[in-house]
């Protein structure tokens, strides 16, 4: 019904490697010199570098799995609106794989982050009782098949769409469909259970059923405001000016604020249990990061990724406003971040915040080699699916 | 204005073939000025609101207030008594402001409830609901409308309105059927 939308040619939207030659070498130079020392902090000081790696490397995995999500729902409900922003987050999925690579040091530095692997059997019977589950064979399997099984599904996820790119089948779509069905359980149980992993097993003593859907909750959120970036990105850039509207921007705003009220729903609904049950085995957790320098650091937390974004993103005039809506895209990713460090450093350094060179050069090392992967990625296809048979409506979108 | 029946004058109205049609005249009919009217289709049209002019609903401000009233109100209800009116320890938690985790919940709870009382009521006062019958439906041809019917009318309230010059407009956006309805 709208006038504005026109129909792009069958060709699509490249984006051009070669204009961006310069970002690329920065970013491979910014990954190989971080990497390398990584390598030398690994050696130096493993405990601390274990506790950083494992915060840079779960912040990117949450942003990718994120993307993943966005994805998966959007072929599950058959939705409409995120044609022309998919390929996006199909690309950011799809680094899933690369961080298979980042997930080693972890496998490697287990016994500085995981206690439980350093405790002989009948030592603690807390521990004991769980070691079914908890026991190093298990657990590296268990990491590897997470990374097979949500990186095959971005992978074939990918796959069938650029596929359709070329003839425009939409046997294709019918196809994604079935691997999205497959890929909802695969993809909640793979996210759930590395969050058990990697982040509840720091302390094994500590347990919440809340852990799963809490770590999805920041990772659909901050995924989209990643997704928001990177196009806002494309689009100063030059590209995708005629496709992605302020329609889009509204949408994408208005599931950042979704995820905004459901990371605090989900956040507030475990503290408040086990701050009211009050029982010293549940506790341990938000008493060390409720004391000493760490709490207004929490504190900072409640306010800046819940009270702040759910104020402002209220106002629909910011949704459609897609320079502001990216600043606070950005600050919701600086969130996340905060998010993932007061999950993870607390447990090194359980009387206060101190602070490490290893906590900034360990995200900025995965970071710029994924920005690096994903630059080379972003300019092999269209920048969004040009076959796809939802896409006029997609391109046509009015709120 | 009366018709010959003796009736006053709601509306004149006109009937379009398609969501399309209709669509396109309503642009026409903004442009020209009104104010006082309205489209009937059978399903919502995508984009209606800007081809009608509508601008933004004032809807969400009053839901806003209702939301601060029920805020405001848990607010006062929880703090009031346990803070200052009867400061008890219970369940080992202190009573002051930091008791706060406790009292969310119902803090939550209140917000909504207000929130929706007050999108329920203003969606039915903005409406003019409830009545027990609308001048549109003194024209036969309207009970279309949860059809296949796609109808637009122009209120008699309207300033602009004149019973031969928008009769005319409804023609040349290609309405058919054209029609004055009475009120009752």
């Amino acid at each position: 019904m709208s006038e504005r939308a026109e129909i792009p040619t069958p060709e699509g939207e490249f984006f051009e490697s070669t204009r961006f030659a310069g970002l690329s070498l920065l970013l491979g130079l910014g990954a190989i010199v971080g990497l390398v020392l990584c390598l030398i902090g690994g050696i130096m000081s493993p405990l601390q570098f274990s506790y950083s790696w494992l915060f840079g490397f779960i912040y990117f995995f949450t942003l990718c799995c994120g993307c993943l999500f966005w994805t998966i729902v959007h072929h599950a409900t058959d939705a409409e609106w995120s044609v022309v922003v998919r390929r996006q987050l199909e690309n950011i999925a799809l680094l899933l794989l690369a961080l298979a690579i980042f997930a080693i040091p972890i496998l490697l530095l287990r016994h500085q982050l995981f206690e439980w692997m350093n405790i002989p059997p009948g030592r603690d019977s807390a521990l004991d009782s769980k070691r079914q589950y908890l026991n190093w064979p298990f657990f590296a399997f268990r990491a590897l098949l997470y990374f097979v099984l949500l990186g095959g599904v971005a992978l074939l996820l990918r796959r069938l769409s650029v596929a359709q790119d070329r003839d425009g089948n939409p046997g294709y779509t019918i196809w994604m469909r079935k691997v999205a069905f497959a890929g909802l359980p695969i993809f909640g149980l793979a996210l759930t259970f590395s969050a058990f992993d990697w982040l509840m097993g720091l302390n094994y003593r500590w347990f919440s059923t809340m852990w799963g859907p809490y770590i999805f909750a920041g990772a659909a959120g901050s995924s989209m405001s990643l997704l928001v970036l990177v196009i806002t990105a494309l689009r100063s850039a030059g590209y995708l000016r005629g496709v992605v509207t302020l329609e889009h921007y509204h949408i994408m705003g208005k599931w950042m604020f979704a995820f905004c009220v459901f990371w605090a729903y989900i956040g507030f609904s475990q503290y408040m249990l086990q701050w009211y049950a009050n029982i010293p085995e549940e506790t341990q957790y938000y008493i060390v990061r409720n004391t000493e320098s760490w709490w207004p650091l929490s504190l900072l937390l409640v306010f800046g990724r819940f009270f702040g974004p759910f104020a402002i993103l209220l106002l629909q005039s910011i949704k459609k406003e897609p320079h502001r809506l990216a600043m606070i895209a950005g600050w919701i990713l600086l969130m996340q971040a905060l998010d993932m460090y007061l999950i993870v450093l607390p447990s090194l350094h359980g009387t206060g915040v101190r602070l490490s060179i290893w906590d900034l050069l360990c995200p900025i090392a995965i970071g710029c080699s994924l920005a690096f992967i994903y630059l080379r990625l972003v300019g092999r296809t269209s920048l969004f699916p040009v076959r796809d048979p939802r896409l006029i409506e997609s391109l046509r979108l009015t709120n | 204005m009366i018709t010959p029946s003796g009736h006053k004058v709601y509306a004149i109205a006109a009937e379009y073939p398609t969501a399309a049609a209709l669509y396109d005249a309503a642009k026409r009919v903004r442009d020209a000025g009104f104010k006082r009217w309205d489209v009937f289709s059978p399903f919502p049209i995508h984009g209606m609101d800007d081809a009608m002019g509508l601008g933004k609903s004032w809807l969400s401000a009053v839901v806003l207030a209702g939301g601060l009233s029920g805020l405001t109100t848990a607010l006062i209800l929880e703090f009031g008594p346990s803070w200052i009116l009867y400061p008890l320890i219970v369940h080992g938690k202190p009573y002051d402001w930091k008791t706060v985790p406790a009292f969310f919940p119902i803090m939550f709870e209140l917000t909504i409830l207000f929130s929706a009382f007050a999108a329920f009521f203003a969606v039915l006062i903005m409406n003019g609901l409830p009545r027990w019958n609308h001048p549109m439906f003194n024209w036969d041809r309207f009970t279309r409308v949860t059809n296949d019917g796609f109808f637009l009318a122009i209120e008699a309230r309207d300033p602009r309105f004149d019973q031969n010059e928008t009769r005319d407009l409804l023609e040349q956006t290609g309405g058919q059927h054209i029609t004055i309805v009475h009120e009752d």
